[in-house]
């Protein structure tokens, strides 16, 4: 990865997280395109094979967004550091919501990138950062920054086989 | 009514129904060999996402509820909807330890609007991480 796009990375981050009103910010990404519509919230084992449990999973299934001219977006990330866009999704379950976002096109599939939402014809967006906000309830704290490096699951998980997934390898600090 | 209205109604009609079926793409076995990888991270080339540089980062993205996808050695991505009777696929326990590591499986694959969808059937293998990528990019990202 280049410095320019390490910087245009953090910049998109600190003004997502800065600005309650952002309207959708670029992160410098090859093949990004802002994107704002209104979609249908789809379970996609439900839309791909009729796999569909009640309120769509209740949270522990990937959600799509089914477009007006009837294509199918995987919703893969919110606008929480390391978490998906499901939470943020899932009250809109079967239902009409307006996005904001990024359309990000790659050689192997098309993804979005889920930055703020609302229901059609309301005038306030809400964030996506409905992961943290669960995060901070399951947890009882106060804050979910840095959630990733505090998460019991994650700290489990790398505990046992280290930050490299092995563990009969443990590497070598990095060069300050 | 028109002599011609009938049969175009009638063609219209086949087109109606026969629309669902095509969007729903028809589901093909196949067996897959590649890594476990995050979607995003991956997708999106923010920073180096495979092999052990970025499993700690993987496994946060993961437990974060991100797409676990399958990269085949052909760079084919390959989203994991279901494994054998498991259809959790937001914050897999078991698919959160298993990030980066080497795998072959089975499965049925669907195919809509440009992304490949897998349901594992079956994991005929897991050699676990065989990609020491650390030794070349460090741990993702940060360095730590």
């Amino acid at each position: 990865m280049g410095r320019f796009r390490s910087l245009a990375v953090a910049a998109a981050l600190c003004l997502s997280a800065a600005s309650p009103s952002f309207a959708a910010q670029k992160w410098g990404i090859d093949g990004e395109m802002v994107a704002q519509f209104e979609a249908k919230v789809v379970d996609l084992l439900c839309e791909l094979r009729g796999d569909c449990p009640e309120a769509c999973g209740g949270g522990k299934r990937q959600l799509g967004l089914v477009r007006d001219d009837g294509t199918l977006l995987l919703a893969v990330k919110s606008n929480t550091l390391f978490a998906g866009a499901t939470l943020d999704l899932l009250p809109y379950c079967g239902q009409r919501v307006e996005v904001d976002g990024l359309i990000i096109s790659h050689p192997a599939m098309v993804i979005y990138m889920l930055q703020r939402l609302r229901k059609p014809g309301a005038t306030d967006w809400v964030r996506a950062t409905a992961f943290a906000e669960d995060w901070k309830q399951r947890n009882k704290t106060e804050d979910a920054k840095r959630w990733f490096r505090r998460d019991g699951m994650a700290n489990d998980v790398i505990g046992t086989f280290g930050k490299v997934g092995r563990p009969d390898i443990v590497p070598p600090p990095p060069v300050q | 009514m028109p002599r011609f209205v009938r049969p175009f109604l009638m063609v219209l009609l086949l087109v109606c129904t026969l629309l669902p079926e095509a969007r729903a793409d028809a589901v093909k076995r196949i067996r897959v060999e590649g890594e476990l990888i995050d979607t995003w991270c991956y997708v999106t080339e923010i920073m180096y996402a495979r092999g052990s540089a970025h499993f700690q980062c993987a496994v946060w993205c993961a437990v974060g509820g991100i797409p676990v996808s399958i990269r085949a050695d052909d760079g084919t991505l390959y989203v994991v909807l279901r494994v054998e009777d498991d259809s959790q696929n937001v914050s897999n326990p078991a698919m959160i330890r298993i990030q980066s590591h080497q795998v072959t499986v089975d499965g049925d694959l669907i195919e809509r609007d440009g992304v490949k969808y897998l349901l594992v059937t079956q994991v005929a293998d897991d050699k676990g991480i065989v990609d020491l990528t650390h030794e070349k990019y460090g741990i993702q990202p940060w360095g730590m």
